[in-house]
């Protein structure tokens, strides 16, 4: 969580406040060496070595005034305990003094004040760093792991340890499971001594509070905790926490933490009462260590006689899941015989076995325990079986199973809810057994992980909008649909109106609908003056006395020139018709001609 | 001729080429034959051929049912809906299309012809269908549409031979025999590799699509009657026991074995099995093809009728085969040949006849086989031989009927199970269907697709015939990635 810089603290200040930290070890061991140096020379034999005090303490002096300058400097961004600041503080400045008095007064030959002042100084600097080391640690970081009779001499507080939890369900999640979290993450910082960013995590009350850029955690919904979301942030992130560097939480816990808040962040509920989805039950069990541990398969040279004897002995085909894995999977449908007492024969092949079918097989509910061993299972059939629920206890145990085909058993809703601890399953064949359809969509909404599906597609929205962020969108503007090729309209005229010269194609002017043709420019000019007389001199009667449309009579000026001929029309709308659709009009005119031929 | 002369004689007839070497004194004959032969066979012969082999790596897909639709059913009528071409239908071809193109019976200019049938969008993934494919419709979002496919041939029995061997030349092992050769199979009672086939006709590639080329006979497809007797003389004549076959067959053995250790033909060894085989399967055979004792409920899905020879049954059968560990099932259905040359090959009424006989039972078996969770593990692959051109075929000028010819640039085919990355449509034609224009899938690249499903690297995948290594994509084939889930 960032930490709110008081505005007034100039930047370089906390640039070299950040060196206290590192220059703080000079002068403790220029002091301590100094210090065994004196106590040496003691002895005669040793004595010349006092001969180095004089540079040492030169040394000492600069590195302990720099150290306090420093520290002064690093005190302004706050964010720690006040009290503990203030007493390395002074405990520090002491220090720096100290160095000064001894160096003075062995400059002035005075060597009793001088070993005086260097065993008080050493005195006062194991004070000063003693409050250095817990605004840095924790207060009870040196004594944290001390032995009982040790802390007991300290008076450090005896909390009773953490009850070790033998039944996962029972344990109590917030003192149990979260707060041990917590406490070893993220109260480095977040304490009552040193309140990084405002934040307490040592107590649920402070916790809930939230620090001081508001709370980080939002009852029942993770999603929108910052606590949470912050954990997930790519380490490089400034707002990532812990920070890097710091010991981080495992994937399991950061479910745990998840799950906790998504059931409302309660102070005294059981894990059963929370009813953990299998993600959570998994990493809760890693986390008490209660989770059996991995059984890495055997090579599958050594089982090989094994493997044949038995598939022979039992008539079953028990073959490698490929050439590069050690898996086996064995079929037993095929015999439909095969019922408790062959499954119990299978056991040398445990820590091999991934696919195991037993389907429409004489297996029964009290034969099914050895399967409960085949932990790596990943696969397994028991379709058109005798299982009941009292069975599926045994399944319940496979960890690692992707897939269950149960159909045609006498499942119902109550054995479904012994699966949810399967977190890898992905398929589950239910068809004929008594199970609703509606105990089956509540057990797959109960078993999926929303935490990290809600992840995913937070990601997916990321990667979109980096997408988004990474492509030039140009704009160029509307394309204008290309000009239509220009097609010499011909024109109504062969001779210029105004010379009486053959036109020229290139030179004409539409003038109501009609093209008419020049000789040059000139004429174009002349007639874009005045173009009655021109009008009048061509004769541009139309060809036709009645509107091709609607028959009746034409209106002179409502002409349209069309492959040289004038038409007319009655109205604006019919020559808009002849612009659209020509054709079948140019057809009824003609027809129209050699009627009255 | 004397007596002498004639013992000799009968003598000689008997003896043949491979007894000679066999019995050469020095050697040099049995060790030419081993040559000949296949090595790793002769190494060490397995005791039993078609036992489960591990596949090169892990397998998404375990069997195989392939529905080979033979005469190339028409994409355009079924499943890549083209509104261009139904604009432009009638309309002469344009020549950049039919420049250098050879057509199996168009001649002259040919018209383009838009689908006469209705398409509709279905499912959560909007896959376009046909209308005659009501029941596909149903199942959508199981079956990845590829309508990119392209073959090498257009005629039928090569372009047949293509899909299933690799090559369009006969004497090449089918995909089952590969697949079975490769994998072996997990059900000794039944062969790996089971064929039916439905229409009233065979595929025009004959029993070769089946075939097992040049690897031991032992991998080909066993071809059952979907009526009757499945396999002919299956059950025992009148007064004959088990116990009697038992002991013909033990002897019978015996001679073929004294035969394997004096000639070390593999194709003896295929021959015990094969007698074995036969044993076993007059008992799970029998049981197998009871389809009568499926509940009403699933008669209903699939629309089968017990006792009659259909595609539906075919379908049901094809089931329980790979309920009972069949590694490969091939279903051929003919008819699918619409010419447009009479009533049973019009593109409106001949292909509605034959989607009405078929769809309803492979979404059934899309259906039934998820239900029971062997989808999972069962790759389904649909589809025909080639496609069928974008224009009107026309042979005899008759406007009562439309059809198309044969069009190997461009199909469509179907996927599902095993692997398959559901609800997807791969590839895409030009406007008209003629040409693929994105993401073309080869022949030889579904079969490398299959393979890789199926746990195996189509590269690797291989048999030393004839002094080289053969392998059923030749020397091609890309495993399509984007189809794999």
């Amino acid at each position: 969580m960032p930490i709110a810089t008081p505005p007034s603290v100039p930047e370089i200040v906390l640039f070299l406040g950040r060196f206290h930290p590192l220059l703080v070890h000079l002068p403790i061991g220029f002091l301590c060496l100094l210090g065994l140096l004196e106590a040496l020379a003691r002895f005669p034999r040793l004595k010349p070595l006092a001969h180095g005090r004089g540079v040492i303490l030169g040394l000492t002096l600069a590195a302990a005034a720099f150290t306090a300058a420093c520290g002064l400097m690093l005190a302004q961004a706050g964010g720690y305990d006040a009290a503990l600041l203030q007493s390395h503080q002074w405990a520090g400045i002491a220090v720096a003094v100290g160095c000064l008095l001894a160096s003075f007064t062995h400059w002035r030959g005075l060597t009793r004040a001088y070993y005086g002042s260097l065993i008080v100084t050493l005195a006062v600097l194991a004070v000063a760093s003693h409050y250095g080391g817990s605004i840095t640690h924790g207060r009870d970081y040196l004594t944290q792991y001390a032995p009982e009779p040790i802390r007991e001499l300290l008076g450090e507080e005896t909390a009773p340890a953490p009850a070790k939890v033998a039944v996962v369900e029972e344990a109590v999640v917030f003192t149990q499971v979260v707060q041990p979290i917590l406490k070893a993450k993220c109260a480095g910082c977040h304490n009552a001594d040193k309140l990084k960013g405002g934040l307490r995590v040592d107590t649920l009350e402070a916790l809930l509070q939230g620090g001081q850029s508001g709370p980080v955690i939002e009852k029942g919904d993770a999603a929108k905790s910052r606590l949470v979301n912050y954990l997930h942030l790519p380490v490089t992130d400034d707002k990532h926490m812990p920070p890097a560097g710091k010991p981080q939480p495992t994937g399991d816990e950061m479910a745990v933490l998840a799950w906790w808040i998504d059931a409302g962040a309660p102070a005294d509920k059981t894990v059963a009462e929370l009813k953990p989805p299998a993600r959570v039950t998994r990493a809760l069990e890693t986390m008490f260590g209660t989770a059996e541990p991995d059984m890495p398969p055997q090579k599958l040279a050594d089982l090989q006689p094994g493997i044949e004897k038995l598939s022979a002995e039992l008539s079953v085909s028990i073959a490698p899941l490929s050439q590069t894995e050690p898996w086996l999977a064995c079929n037993a449908s095929l015999n439909t015989n095969f019922g408790d007492a062959e499954l119990a024969k299978l056991a040398p092949l445990k820590s091999n076995l991934r696919w195991l079918d037993l389907g429409g097989t004489k297996i029964t509910d009290a034969g099914l325990a050895p399967v409960s061993e085949l932990r790596n299972l990943t696969r397994l059939h028991l379709e058109r079986t005798a299982v009941t629920d009292a069975g599926l206890a045994c399944v319940a145990k496979l960890r690692n199973l992707e897939y269950l085909n149960l159909y045609g058993t006498a499942t119902s809703d109550a054995g479904l809810q012994q699966l949810r601890r399967l977190a890898k399953l992905q398929k589950l064949y239910l068809w004929q057994t008594k199970v609703t359809p509606d105990a089956a969509k509540a057990f797959a909404a109960d078993i999926t992980d929303k935490q990290q599906l809600h992840r995913w597609r937070q990601e997916i929205e990321d990667i979109k909008a980096k997408i988004r962020t990474a492509t030039l969108d140009i704009n160029v503007g509307a394309q204008l649909p290309p000009a239509p090729a220009q097609v010499a309209a011909k024109p109504v005229n062969d001779k210029c109106p105004v010379t009486g010269k053959p036109v020229d194609l290139a030179k004409t002017v539409t003038h109501e609908g009609k093209v008419i043709a020049f000789c040059c420019d000139k004429c174009v000019a002349c007639f874009q003056q005045n173009p009655k007389p021109l009008l009048a001199k061509l004769n541009l009667t139309p060809i036709n006395a009645k509107c091709p449309v609607t028959g009746k009579d034409v209106d002179p000026a409502k002409t349209v020139s069309h492959e040289g001929k004038v038409i007319g029309f009655c109205c604006d709308k019919c020559v808009a018709c002849f612009k659209q659709d020509p054709k079948p009009i140019l057809t009824k005119l003609n027809l129209q001609a050699i009627a009255t031929k | 001729m004397n007596p002498e002369q004639h013992i000799l004689a009968e003598r000689l007839k008997v003896i043949t080429r491979r007894h000679f070497f066999a019995r050469c004194a020095s050697g040099i004959g049995s060790l030419a034959l081993a040559s000949l032969a296949n090595r790793s066979l002769l190494a060490a012969a397995p005791a039993n051929p078609l036992a489960p082999k591990p596949s090169h790596f892990p397998a998404r897909a375990k069997r195989i049912i392939f529905f080979h639709m033979a005469g190339g059913p028409s994409q355009l009528d079924l499943f890549d809906y083209k509104p261009a071409l139904i604009k432009l239908s009638g309309q002469e071809c344009p020549e950049s299309y039919r420049k250098g193109e050879r057509f199996a019976f168009i001649k002259g200019i040919p018209k383009l012809l838009g689908t006469p049938h209705a398409f509709a969008r279905h499912g959560q993934c909007g896959a376009e269908l046909s209308c005659m494919l009501p029941h596909l419709a149903t199942v959508v979002d199981d079956i990845a549409i590829v309508k990119s496919m392209h073959t090498t041939q257009f005629n039928h029995a090569p372009a047949q031979l293509f899909m299933h061997t690799g090559s369009p030349l006969m004497g090449r092992p089918s995909m089952g025999a590969w697949l079975t050769y490769g994998l072996g199979t997990e059900n000794q009672d039944l062969p790996g590799f089971v064929v039916l086939a439905s229409g009233g006709k065979a595929p025009d590639g004959g029993s070769s699509l089946w075939g097992s080329g040049f690897v031991p006979t032992v991998y080909q497809g066993v071809q059952c009657r979907s009526q009757g007797d499945p396999v002919l003389y299956v059950s025992n004549p009148p007064g004959f026991t088990p116990a009697d076959r038992r002991r013909s067959l033990d002897t019978l053995n015996a001679l073929n074995r004294m035969q394997l250790d004096e000639i070390g033909d593999p194709e003896t060894l295929t021959r015990i099995e094969q007698y074995e085989l036969a044993y076993r399967m007059q008992t799970s055979v029998p049981e197998l093809m009871e389809i009568a004792k499926e509940p009403p409920a699933i008669h209903e899905l699939y629309g089968t009728e017990p006792g009659k020879a259909s595609f539906a049954n075919n379908c049901l059968l094809a089931r329980r085969l790979i309920e009972r560990g069949v590694r490969f099932v091939s279903l051929f259905d003919w008819g699918w040949d619409s010419h447009g040359t009479a009533k049973n090959t019009d593109i409106r009424s001949g292909l509605q006849a034959q989607c009405d006989n078929t769809d309803r039972a492979c979404a059934a078996l899309v259906k039934d086989l998820k239900q029971r969770g062997l989808l999972d593990d069962t790759l389904i692959v649909w589809g025909g031989e080639f496609g069928r051109t974008p224009m009107n075929e026309d042979r005899h000028k008759n406007p009562a009927f439309i059809g198309r010819d044969h069009h190997p640039h461009a199909f469509t085919m179907w996927l599902a199970g095993g692997g398959i990355r559901p609800g997807i449509t791969y590839g895409a034609t030009d406007e008209i269907g003629y040409r693929v224009v994105e993401n073309p899938v080869h022949v030889h690249d579904l079969q490398a697709t299959i393979l890789h499903l199926m746990g195996l690297d189509h590269t690797k995948l291989t048999y030393r015939f004839q002094g080289r290594d053969f392998r059923l994509t030749d020397v091609a084939g890309h495993v399509v990635k984007e189809l794999l889930a």
